[in-house]
């Protein structure tokens, strides 16, 4: 089985290599990163805080922008070309079929993320701003919240056409970097909306976990014990929506 | 004579779908039976919109019955093995075509685990018998509609399937192109396969079916071998051309044929069978009028068809 | 046949039950994970916020919103109160980055810096926000009130207290948005006797009219039982010296000062204390606050902010 999914995301890795919005994204954010060089001989002062600013945000955003514009593709364009009634009609199941899109959007993004992180390191490296573990920390937190993000999108991607899928992707992650708050306004309302928001809580993804970008720039370590729970929270999650996914998936008809 | 294996067998196969904002349902398959025997090609037919695609997706496991059975090679359908011994090729299918023609087969022989030097051979073969070989290496974007339905029916035959299922093979296609897939669905039942395909076109399954299904508006309206079908319904007409037979002799044969049309001169008279020629033939001989000629019509796959449609108060 | 669906209805049973295992795995890590993190992080997140020029082009014209989110943000740090020295000149960057998204966010104003002040002590940066909000805000009185309520209080400045009063009164319209009646009542009052207790209880009362922020109303409230006493001070002071007077020497008691008629009533005490006076000195004191407030002696205008607490 393990054979058949490698299939068909590296099949899915191939088809998302001929993604022109990838090579796009791509080059925009290595302009942006670039670009940090030149606004850093405007600034005065701290120019390394500028560069990492600009830099993390860069690989933050365009790979967010990858993920989901990319994600919500993945099966909903399947269905729509029908390229999915041949696979589906061969002995692979359809968890398989959906984990295996899942994955080979997730090797298109770590191979984007690779690429992006080269540009900023050469850029640091360049201007001479000290490469800290707490980057690389930060890099691959940043790397795990493209996975749940792309994760959430297949799960829309499953049920729901390209566009809803991705205006409802867009409005988690952002409900997601807020999250933080839902729970607070809901400790100043009653018992009802303090349910209703502490359930929302706990049960959207909390990306803000996956921010170190202040931390880096301020010098804020985070100790591997809470990098490790990070981890495993991500993960959790990620294999939690892929389970939903394949809930879904498994009762649709493909019509 | 041993009995044939049924390999596919549906039983009162149902779907109804929901459409609309608000759900209203829709039957598409309205209790569907159904046998496949191992070694026929049956053709599986009805005008646009019968149910044909809902019952090869049910089949393939892309949509669920909403109630109702079916079996592939005895087990349930959506069950792997099942689907191991299984080829399928969509309706109007759409590939990824950024592949090339050996790259899109080597996926689909990945898919049942083939690998390796057999696949590689198993690919050469197939490229071969659909006529492939020159577009190896073409991208499948680049594929005329004829070659993407060979390379197509090549990826249904990857796994070496016992049963070829293909969904309108013909439709869209130049009659070259028709009589290529016509003489491959022949080479694979010379191969002993078994081949079910779903067409509006009946010259096609005319020549082509051990068996025919007839389906309109989501139900059933005959099964069986063609000569068996027609040849139930055949209540074969018989055509007389007449020359100078005149009014007196008109009103005498009226009440023998079905129908009767006036030309100036001549009359085309429709007799309903058999019995009704010798009496006529008196009666032209009685009337000093002139037999210019008689022709048995028969009835053929497409009459049945018309028929059959009309009844259910369908459109061909 | 029975037998495999009883198969399907099984595995659909492990789904559920992986989904439901999974979900609460994830719960629990989200629950480990905000356990560590407690108070730091939100104030970081305000620490961390780009600077508001920087921030507007970056919005895209949503930066009302952009305001409104930060705004809730330092709301939720406010709540807390466990907030330290420097989690200050956080508050105020954060009030700084919403007020420059939208310039014309008077409540931010208004309650950060009043925030910034009574809770913080930290008057210069309160007045830095006000001062740039007085000048996009010309319709607001609340703005002007609040600087003067600043130098007043904090300042001891009660003429330059005045003038904003005068300011404040001078913005047209009618309450509810326009100025109430008492504001000009107190310019005019801050000019002619800017020491007078009567006059800061007037204006604190004014202030809790306007403030529905409990935490804020607290300390306004503090402040108000703390003026009071001062003015029952001085009336008794008055009495004391009328008594002196009449009678040549020093009362007895403050109960003599009633007998006496010098005095018209007791006045309580509103930390539940008492007045106590010093029959040999004449001084008198409450028994819950020895230290005197100088803000309202003419003697020593300028006044330190401990005084206050």
């Amino acid at each position: 089985m393990i054979a058949r999914i490698v299939s068909i995301s590296l099949n899915t890795f191939r088809e998302n290599l001929r993604e022109k919005l990838l090579y796009n994204l791509l080059i925009f954010a290595l302009l942006m990163i670039g670009s940090s060089i030149l606004l850093s001989r405007l600034t005065l002062g701290d120019y390394h805080r500028l560069i990492l600013d600009l830099g993390l945000a860069s690989i933050n955003i365009f790979g967010v922008l990858i993920a989901i514009f990319v994600g919500i593709g993945l099966v909903s364009k399947e269905i729509d070309k029908k390229t999915i009634y041949t696979i589906i009609s061969k002995p692979v199941p359809r968890y398989a079929f959906l984990v295996g899109k899942y994955l080979g959007l997730v090797i298109t993004l770590m191979a984007n993320t690779v690429v992006m992180i080269i540009g900023l390191l050469v850029v640091l490296h360049v201007m001479d701003v000290p490469i800290t573990v707490l980057l690389f920390k930060s890099l691959s937190l940043i790397f795990v919240e493209l996975m749940v993000i792309t994760a959430v999108a297949l799960v829309f991607s499953t049920f729901t056409s390209s566009t809803l899928s991705a205006i409802f992707t867009l409005a988690i992650y952002v409900i997601g970097h807020l999250s933080a708050d839902l729970k607070t306004f809901g400790e100043k309302m009653d018992t009802v909306g303090r349910g209703i928001l502490s359930a929302l809580y706990y049960i959207m993804p909390n990306l803000e976990r996956f921010n170190l970008k202040g931390h880096v720039i301020n010098h804020v370590d985070l100790s591997a014990d809470d990098l490790l729970l990070t981890f495993a929270y991500g993960a959790s999650y990620t294999v939690m929506l892929l389970v939903l996914a394949s809930m879904i998936f498994q009762r649709r008809d493909f019509q | 004579m041993a009995i044939p294996t049924v390999i596919l067998k549906t039983e009162v196969l149902r779907k109804t779908f929901k459409v609309g904002f608000w759900g209203k349902q829709v039957t598409a398959l309205e209790g569907l039976n159904l046998e496949v025997r191992q070694g026929e090609v049956f053709g599986f037919l009805g005008p646009n919109g019968a149910g044909k695609t809902t019952t090869l997706k049910m089949l393939m496991g892309l949509i669920y019955p909403t109630s109702g059975k079916a079996w592939l090679f005895g087990k349930d359908i959506g069950n792997a093995e099942a689907k191991a011994r299984l080829g399928f090729l969509p309706e109007s299918p759409y590939f990824y075509d950024y592949l090339t023609g050996i790259e899109f087969l080597q996926f689909y022989g990945h898919l049942f685990g083939l690998r390796g030097g057999s696949l590689h051979r198993r690919i050469d073969e197939l490229l071969d018998l659909v006529g492939m070989t020159h577009a190896r290496d073409l991208q499948l974007r680049k594929f005329s509609k004829g070659m993407l339905q060979r390379i197509g029916i090549a990826q249904a035959l990857i796994n070496d399937p016992e049963l070829v299922v293909l969904d309108e093979p013909m439709s869209g296609l130049d009659p070259i192109g028709r009589k290529e897939i016509r003489d491959l669905i022949l080479r694979l039942k010379e191969t002993g396969k078994t081949i079910f395909f779903s067409s509006h076109i009946l010259h096609d399954a005319e020549l082509l079916c051990d068996r025919v299904s007839i389906l309109v508006k989501g139900r059933l309206v005959a099964m069986g071998r063609i000569s068996d079908l027609i040849g139930a319904a055949s209540m074969q007409s018989i055509e007389a051309v007449v020359e100078g037979l005149g009014s007196d002799g008109l009103a005498q044969v009226r009440p023998l044929t079905i129908k009767v049309t006036v030309h100036g001169e001549r009359a085309l008279l429709v007799l309903n069978g058999q019995e009704q020629v010798d009496p006529i033939l008196d009666k032209i001989r009685a009337a000093k009028a002139k037999l210019i000629s008689l022709t048995p019509q028969n009835s053929s796959l497409e009459d049945l068809f018309m028929r059959e449609v009309r009844e259910q108060g369908g459109r061909a | 046949m029975k037998a495999r669906q009883l198969h399907s209805k099984s595995q659909n049973l492990i789904t559920w039950l992986l989904l439901s295992l999974l979900l609460c795995m994830t719960i629990m890590l989200q629950y480990q994970l905000q356990q560590r993190e407690g108070h730091v992080q939100k104030l970081e997140q305000l620490r961390l916020l780009p600077r508001g020029e920087v921030l507007k082009p970056a919005l895209l014209g949503y930066h009302h919103l952009g305001a409104d989110i930060i705004w809730l943000k330092i709301i939720q740090v406010l709540g807390e109160r466990i907030v330290g020295e420097k989690d200050y000149e956080w508050l105020y960057h954060a009030l700084d980055v919403a007020t420059t998204l939208d310039t014309k966010y008077i409540y931010a104003y208004d309650a950060g810096a009043t925030v910034l002040a009574e809770l913080a002590g930290r008057v210069d940066l309160s007045n830095q926000l006000l001062e740039k909000g007085l000048e996009p805000n010309p319709g607001s009185w609340r703005i002007p009130f609040v600087l003067g309520f600043n130098h007043f209080f904090h300042l001891g400045d009660h003429l330059r207290a005045a003038d904003y009063m005068a300011r404040a009164a001078r913005v047209p319209g009618f309450p509810p948005a326009g100025p109430p009646p008492y504001v000009a009542r107190l310019a005019t009052r801050l000019y002619a006797q800017g020491q007078n207790p009567e006059v800061a209880i007037e204006f604190l009362e004014g202030m809790l009219q306007q403030t529905h922020e409990d935490w804020v109303r607290d300390q306004l409230e503090r402040r108000k039982k703390r003026v009071t006493v001062e003015r029952d001070l001085q009336t008794i002071e008055r009495s004391v010296q009328r008594y002196i007077e009449k009678n040549g020497r020093n009362p007895l008691s403050l109960l003599d000062l009633v007998v006496n008629g010098v005095l018209t009533r007791m006045p309580i005490e509103p930390y539940g204390g008492e007045y106590r006076l010093n029959s040999k000195t004449g001084e008198v004191t409450s028994s819950t606050h020895a230290e005197r407030m100088r803000v309202y002696r003419s003697s020593d205008a300028m006044a330190k902010k401990g005084d206050i607490e």
